[in-house]
């Protein structure tokens, strides 16, 4: 037995693939499997609604409080003045099942958001920058707009399936891709039910106060303040561009004929 | 293809049986990574609850093994090796849920 | 689009997607520059006999044995972490590993090669090679610090041929 020095050829224990086709490959692959889950998830909600009544929600929340979520602080003059607004509005509607509860969120972020059964939270930061009764009623107007098309039980269906889905992801690369896909797939649902809310916002606004003068303040002056920079995320970045939003909200007053200008109604506190 | 079957002799001993060797041209190796999917993961998970074979995961390795093995053979052709001898596997984890199938031994040529 | 929107798009996407540039052209630069070093490495050792034998050849003289060993950690650059990350939801074949584990190979094949002729070994016999994996102890020891590669074998003096 002898040595003769022979070397194998090079590579064969690496694959040819190249590493930015295999990147390319499952970048793809993963965004087109993500929209088909979350089409699917989409599509899954809209069929449980069609289980649940509006009436039989209403019943079922009715007392219903997010614990973590609600500053409960009767004292706050701020509280009862957003409840009597809400019921004002509500009238509006009148084969309406819910029956409206407002309750205070301690944050500083300008928000509101609707919750099963009829409840409305709005933040602090929300109640410390709007600075008309008008403006207010217009961001209560497109949260009850959600009530009436039911969007509050959607974002919250979507919300749980879309999770449980991504758990099974783990925390590793996947997840981060997979949010990020479902965000941008769901945002395109959420911007026709956002335009929608504020449509029977401002319809209700109209009815009310019989122009919709100062709608738009509270958008112009939030976008104002925070330089377009993402910190008003929770409030605006999941709704269109203030700017694309206040332009359609003009378009659709002078569509429908509404009075731009009245005189707007001051805050009582 | 099993293992060992090929036209390259594959022996875990010094010596392939009946054969004597005439010449050595050094270690080859071959090697592939391997990641289980979430399917896969599910059924295992489902398994591990009464425990008992996990027969997909056995097919998983036993495929990765052969791939590592057909490399390894490859190395050798490709050295003008007829045989090789004195293999070995090895199975380490790599990362999560990847693992690593190894096979490596001496190509020679026997007669 | 304002100032304010341009500099978060950076940090919540360019920044991320710059560090995946940057870790793929430099991490594809050390690898072409480590095979290109292994390959010049192992034709100057060509000559040098190391088998997974675990007797001696006939005919061989030894004067004197030792046990060498050459280990090596390398880790996945970013870039190709994250792939591999994606490759582990679906499955199959991890193929941004493979090059990485090739070349840890052979260059700790190379360091215990050349650990044994500078001591003056003629040839390496029962060459054994491992790997194992380094657990992160950040990420619950779920993410990966690296992968060591080691070989060692019996090295051998033979009086002559």
């Amino acid at each position: 037995m002898r040595y003769v020095p022979r070397e194998p050829r090079d590579g064969i224990n690496v694959s040819k693939t190249h590493a930015l086709v295999e990147a390319g490959t499952l970048v793809a692959g993963f965004s087109l499997i993500f929209v088909l889950i979350v089409l699917v998830l989409v599509f899954m909600v809209e069929l449980a609604l069609l289980f649940v009544s509006p009436e039989a929600e209403a019943r079922v929340f009715e007392n219903w409080q997010p614990g973590d979520l609600v500053a409960v602080d009767a004292d706050d003059r701020r509280l009862a003045e957003v409840d009597a607004l809400t019921q004002r509005l509500a009238r509006h509607w009148p084969d309406s099942p819910y029956r409206f509860r407002v309750a205070i969120n301690d944050s500083e972020k300008p928000n509101a958001m609707a919750f099963p059964g009829g409840l409305i939270i709005v933040t602090t930061g929300l109640l410390d920058r709007v600075q008309s009764e008008n403006e207010l009623a217009f961001v209560l107007g497109h949260e009850i707009g959600h009530f009436r098309n039911r969007d509050h039980l959607r974002m919250l269906g979507r919300g749980m399936l879309l999770t449980l889905s991504l758990s099974a992801l783990g925390d590793g690369s996947g997840a981060g891709l997979g949010l990020t896909i479902a965000d941008l797939t769901l945002r395109g649902f959420s911007r026709r039910q956002e335009a929608d809310a504020d449509e029977f916002g401002l319809t209700l606004v109209h009815a009310e106060y019989g122009h919709i003068a100062e709608s738009t303040r509270f958008f112009e002056r939030v976008a104002d303040e925070f330089g377009g920079d993402h910190g008003y995320y929770e409030y605006v970045a999941t709704h269109p561009s203030p700017e694309d939003r206040i332009d359609e909200i003009r378009e659709l007053g002078r569509q429908r004929g509404w009075s731009e200008s009245g005189p707007p109604v001051p805050l009582q506190w | 293809m099993s293992l060992g079957e090929s036209d390259i002799l594959i022996s875990n001993t010094e010596l392939v049986p009946g054969r004597e060797i005439v010449e050595f041209y050094g270690v080859v190796t071959g090697n592939t990574v391997r990641a289980k999917h979430i399917g896969r993961d599910i059924m295992a998970g489902l398994k591990n609850v009464v425990g008992g074979e996990l027969a997909g995961y056995t097919e998983l390795l036993q495929d990765s093994r052969e791939e590592a093995t057909r490399r390894m053979i490859e190395q050798a052709r490709s050295m003008g090796a007829n045989a090789v001898v004195n293999v070995r596997f090895a199975t380490s984890s790599i990362s999560q849920g990847a693992a690593e199938l190894f096979a490596y031994g001496t190509a020679v040529r026997v007669r | 689009m304002s100032g304010g929107q341009t500099l978060n798009l950076f940090l919540n996407i360019g920044f991320p997607i710059a560090l995946l540039v940057f870790a793929y052209l430099i991490g594809s630069l050390i690898e072409r520059r480590h095979f290109a070093n292994i390959r010049k490495r192992e034709s100057e050792l060509r000559g040098f006999p190391v088998t997974t034998f675990e007797r001696l050849p006939e005919r061989w003289q030894v004067s004197s044995a030792g046990l060498v060993s050459g280990s090596i950690v390398v880790s996945l650059d970013y870039f190709k972490r994250v792939i591999a990350g994606l490759r582990a939801i679906v499955g199959g074949r991890v193929k941004t590993y493979e090059p990485l584990l090739e070349r840890a190979r052979r260059e700790a094949l190379l360091r215990m090669t050349e650990d044994a002729r500078r001591a003056g070994y003629d040839a390496v016999i029962n060459v054994r090679l491992e790997t194992s994996r380094l657990a992160n102890a950040a990420g619950n020891g779920n993410s990966t610090a690296g992968v060591e590669m080691l070989a060692f074998g019996t090295a051998v003096k033979l009086e002559r041929r």
